[in-house]
């Protein structure tokens, strides 16, 4: 997604200008769509790195962003785990109880790959030392 | 300084549970059941790097524009510099299963108990800002003399001195009748009311007269003298409280003893005898 913004920044630029067209009438709405992350904690991290304002709007914009973000790299390791089980699936022949594995569980198997096509990379120990 | 460390990051664990909390709600909105523990570090890692990261770019595009305050176009800036799309933000908001988190409570500040407290605090003084902190007790900063001046009357003196003699050896009687021998004027046993100290006479009372000792040459010999004065060993138990008989035995076993040619045989038969004599 990235990579097409940087290729052509004034075609971005200009849809920038209509996205912010559109995200200043929606700052206006904001009121109505509560992010799941409360304001008060938002505020506290953002304040830790020097962005003070007085604006909840603006503070729940960037929690709605964050929301979205997480939520695209959690349905990217929900695709990778289903192919996953799916394919457990077509090779195990015996399959009594109807689909099985309705549940799915997030792992650093599916989290690593899918954060990966995000640009981020997670190296995390098996221990801690 | 611990308790400041402790206490910010005590702070830090409260806001890092509610977004592990918000980061499960998003988790199981989007279908997952459970997730690994290491997984959800990272997810929440990842989301307070990203408040920080978009708190960063959005203050310094902020102030490359010379202003103090952030604007929507900042944050969109900044959030576009990070690659997040804006594209379906709006759909994303209004999605049909939305969980909201509670804010987490205020908790109420210990208060430190007032300890050692004297005296109620000074109001402070209209010069003083009222911003600064209350002023301390005023034992801390106000002299009070710690004692009277004494007294150089001579009359009072003289009386104080007078009255201290008195205490003194009234106090020093009462000690010594407490807990050493006891003389009674009565003739009962056991004599609580009026115990007079017992005075132990030497015999002969002349003899320290006689030889005044004023230079002691021989301890061993002070000493013999002394344990003669005090024996109470072949005193039968009732004539204990009689000086007298205590003076003549005393007296007449030392007299004894002080003849050479005499062995502690005789002493001893010698002393029923003066015994028999004294009673």
């Amino acid at each position: 997604m990235q990579m097409s913004r940087m290729n052509s920044p004034s075609v971005g630029m200009e849809e920038d200008n209509g996205v912010g067209h559109a995200l200043s009438d929606f700052l206006l709405q904001l009121d109505n769509y509560t992010p799941s992350i409360p304001d008060s904690v938002v505020a506290y991290y953002l304040n830790m790195s020097g962005f003070e304002s007085q604006d909840p709007r603006l503070i729940r914009l960037i929690a709605l962003a964050s929301q979205k973000f997480l939520s695209d790299i959690a349905n990217d390791a929900l695709q990778h785990c289903k192919m996953r089980t799916s394919s457990q699936l077509v090779q195990s022949s015996k399959n009594q109880k109807g689909p099985k594995e309705k549940k799915y569980i997030m792992t650093m198997e599916d989290l690593v790959p899918a954060l990966q096509e995000y640009g981020i990379i997670a190296k995390k120990p098996h221990y801690f030392v | 300084m611990s308790e400041t460390t402790e206490k910010i990051e005590s702070n830090c664990d409260a806001r890092r549970r509610i977004l592990n909390i918000a980061v499960s709600t998003v988790l199981l909105e989007t279908g997952f059941e459970s997730a690994d523990k290491m997984s959800l570090e990272t997810l929440t890692e990842m989301i307070q790097s990203f408040f920080t990261e978009v708190g960063n770019s959005a203050r310094g595009y902020c102030e490359l524009s010379g202003r103090v305050e952030p604007v929507l176009g900042d944050v969109m800036m900044a959030l576009i510099n990070m690659g997040i799309s804006l594209q379906g933000l709006e759909q994303y908001a209004a999605r049909p299963n939305r969980h909201v988190i509670q804010p987490p409570q205020q908790a109420p500040v210990p208060r430190t108990p007032a300890m050692l407290s004297a005296g109620s605090k000074a109001k402070p003084s209209p010069h003083i800002p009222f911003h600064l902190p209350p002023l301390p007790d005023p034992h801390a900063y106000i002299r009070t003399p710690t004692h009277k001046q004494p007294v150089t009357e001579y009359e009072a003196i003289r009386e104080k001195a007078a009255t201290q003699k008195r205490d003194i050896e009234k106090a020093l009687t009462k000690f010594l009748s407490k807990t050493s021998e006891t003389h009674n004027l009565f003739n009962t046993e056991d004599n609580q009311v009026y115990p007079l100290i017992a005075c132990k006479p030497t015999f002969p009372a002349y003899l320290p007269c006689l030889l005044p000792t004023d230079q002691v040459f021989d301890f061993d010999e002070l000493e013999y003298h002394f344990q003669v004065a005090n024996r109470t060993e072949d005193m039968p138990a009732d004539k204990k409280d009689q000086s007298d008989n205590e003076g003549e035995n005393g007296g007449d076993n030392e007299n004894a003893n002080n003849s050479q040619s005499e062995n502690p045989d005789t002493t001893g038969i010698s002393s029923p005898d003066r015994n028999k004599s004294g009673g």
